[in-house]
């Protein structure tokens, strides 16, 4: 299996964990979303030397992957781009910050390293929030919670669109790989020399496939806004989110945990 | 949308188009349908069968002559009416199927056409029995077969209640078994169907009526018992006897 059908597998797995019939794939999109972007806003807004009720804030993300049947290692596979660059981002902190603000034993700790230590757990806290919603809400689910809250149609739309071709792109590029490969057997990788064609070759193919997808999208009525059925709101929609935001509430300002 | 127009559901006259200035496609075709016909339209490959099936649904408004799809003319102020009437049934089912699971692209046409969602969910159910994949319903799209594929595009179709139904290659790709039921689905639809194939004992078996094009031309058009079995014609035209009447 070469990267492209790795990648499009991935993306096929995902799309598989979105369409599973699980209590947390029902609820409501909406509640979903903005649970994830306040769990995202809080645990950000915690200060740089507060790590126990940060660390009280990974019940969530645990909550989500054991409740929601979903796979740790599997998660951080899929996140494994994003996830350095998110712990990278306060590895400085320790050349900058040497106040010792504690000790652990005899060892003392400083400032920069606590700053480090909440800036990673916050990204990565972060990272597995959005794994949580993307692996339980489908797209069009998402960008039918964006509309509720009046995301502008043409960018619910795009980025509908997006994802389809992303989608579609990335199967053209499989099939001319694998073209090419199945009559270069023994070369390694693409010869440079068809590196133009090959790429003039997949737009064109994509922009062909994207336009007929385009063209049945108009077939069937397509003015431009996407209509989605109405979800009906039941009492778990609503409890899941606000349980969720009240115990947030609880460790962010109640200052049980320090 | 059905709308319980009949007779004469479409009428070409004097159509010509070419993409370029000196390549003419098609040239002075005439030609009319009626309400429950099955037509099929054959060729060799390039004469324009394709270009033909998507000037009727408007893909493209520059030709010359007199398009009617159920009484409207084939222009830009029509377009949403003719696609009212008009379903089409893409050659590659990936193109036309671009959302999650099946049930949300079949439901896309009567939404996108303003139903309650009761209207829709009797449409989606409805659709998807009458190509027997009811139980595929919650599938997700790239999940399945090519025959499975194929049945679903037809559904997404079939869900907008049409009265005229194109059919592009609609066998292609397909194993005999799915063919078969194919077959089957197609003859059970009562709409006017036109269905463009290369597949001569597929069309044997599914339309009554053949029009046969040529360098852009209506070459013959009549009972496609009659046309499907003029070896001489066939053979002229690019075309061979369907299997079944090969010695």
């Amino acid at each position: 299996m070469n990267s492209i059908e790795k990648n499009i597998n991935e993306l096929n797995k995902l799309q598989n964990l979105q369409q599973r019939s699980h209590w947390m794939n029902e609820l409501h999109p909406l509640g979903k979303l903005l649970l994830s972007v306040l769990y995202i806003f809080i645990v950000v807004s915690f200060d740089k030397y507060k790590v126990v009720p940060l660390i009280v804030m990974s019940v969530y993300p645990f909550f989500g992957f054991i409740a929601g049947e979903l796979s740790f290692k599997e998660g951080i596979y899929r996140m494994r781009l994003i996830l350095p660059l998110v712990l990278f981002v306060g590895i400085f902190n320790p050349f900058f910050d040497k106040q010792i603000v504690g000790m652990i034993g005899s060892v003392p700790v400083t400032g920069g390293v606590l700053s480090m230590f909440t800036v990673m757990l916050k990204g990565f806290y972060s990272v597995l929030a959005v794994y949580i919603l993307i692996a339980t809400t489908s797209i069009d689910d998402i960008c039918y919670a964006l509309r509720i809250l009046h995301l502008p149609k043409v960018l619910a739309i795009v980025i509908l669109l997006i994802y389809r071709y992303f989608g579609i792109m990335a199967i053209e590029a499989d099939r001319i790989m694998t073209a090419y490969k199945l009559r270069a057997p023994h070369q390694n990788g693409i010869h440079y020399k068809a590196w133009g064609t090959l790429v003039g070759q997949w737009l064109l193919r994509s922009m062909d496939r994207a336009e007929n997808v385009y063209e049945s999208m108009l077939l069937r009525g397509f003015t431009g806004d996407f209509r989605i059925r109405k979800k009906k709101v039941r009492i778990a929609d609503i409890l899941y989110p606000i349980i969720w935001l009240l115990a947030f509430a609880f460790v962010r300002y109640s200052g049980f945990f320090g | 949308m059905h709308t319980g127009v009949s007779g004469e559901l479409l009428k070409i006259e004097h159509l010509s188009f070419a993409y370029e200035k000196d390549e003419q496609v098609l040239n002075d075709i005439n030609f009319v349908a009626h309400d429950g016909e099955s037509i099929g339209i054959i060729g060799a490959n390039g004469i324009g069968k394709s270009t033909l099936m998507k000037l009727l649904v408007g893909l493209n408004l520059n030709y010359k002559g007199t398009l009617e799809v159920a009484g409207h003319s084939v222009n830009k102020k029509n377009l949403n009416h003719v696609r009212e009437h008009i379903g089409y049934v893409f050659q590659d089912s990936d193109s036309q199927l671009f959302l999650s699971t099946i049930e949300d692209d079949v439901a896309f046409g009567p939404q996108n056409y303003g139903l309650s969602d009761e209207e829709v969910e009797k449409r989606v159910a409805e659709a998807l029995e009458k190509v027997h994949i009811t139980e595929l319903r919650k599938k997700h799209t790239y999940k399945l077969s090519g025959g499975e594929k194929k049945l679903a595009s037809i559904a997404t179709i079939l869900a907008m209640e049409p009265d005229i139904i194109i059919m592009d290659e609609p066998s292609i790709a397909l194993d005999p078994r799915n063919r078969k039921n194919l077959i089957k689905i197609l003859n059970e639809i009562k709409s006017l169907k036109l269905i463009t194939s290369h597949d001569l004992d597929f069309i044997m078996d599914t339309c009554e009526r053949t029009v046969l094009l040529d360098d852009g031309h209506i070459i013959a058009d009549g009972p496609s018992t009659d046309i499907l079995s003029n070896e001489a014609l066939l053979t002229r035209h690019g075309l061979e006897l369907p299997l079944r009447l090969q010695k």
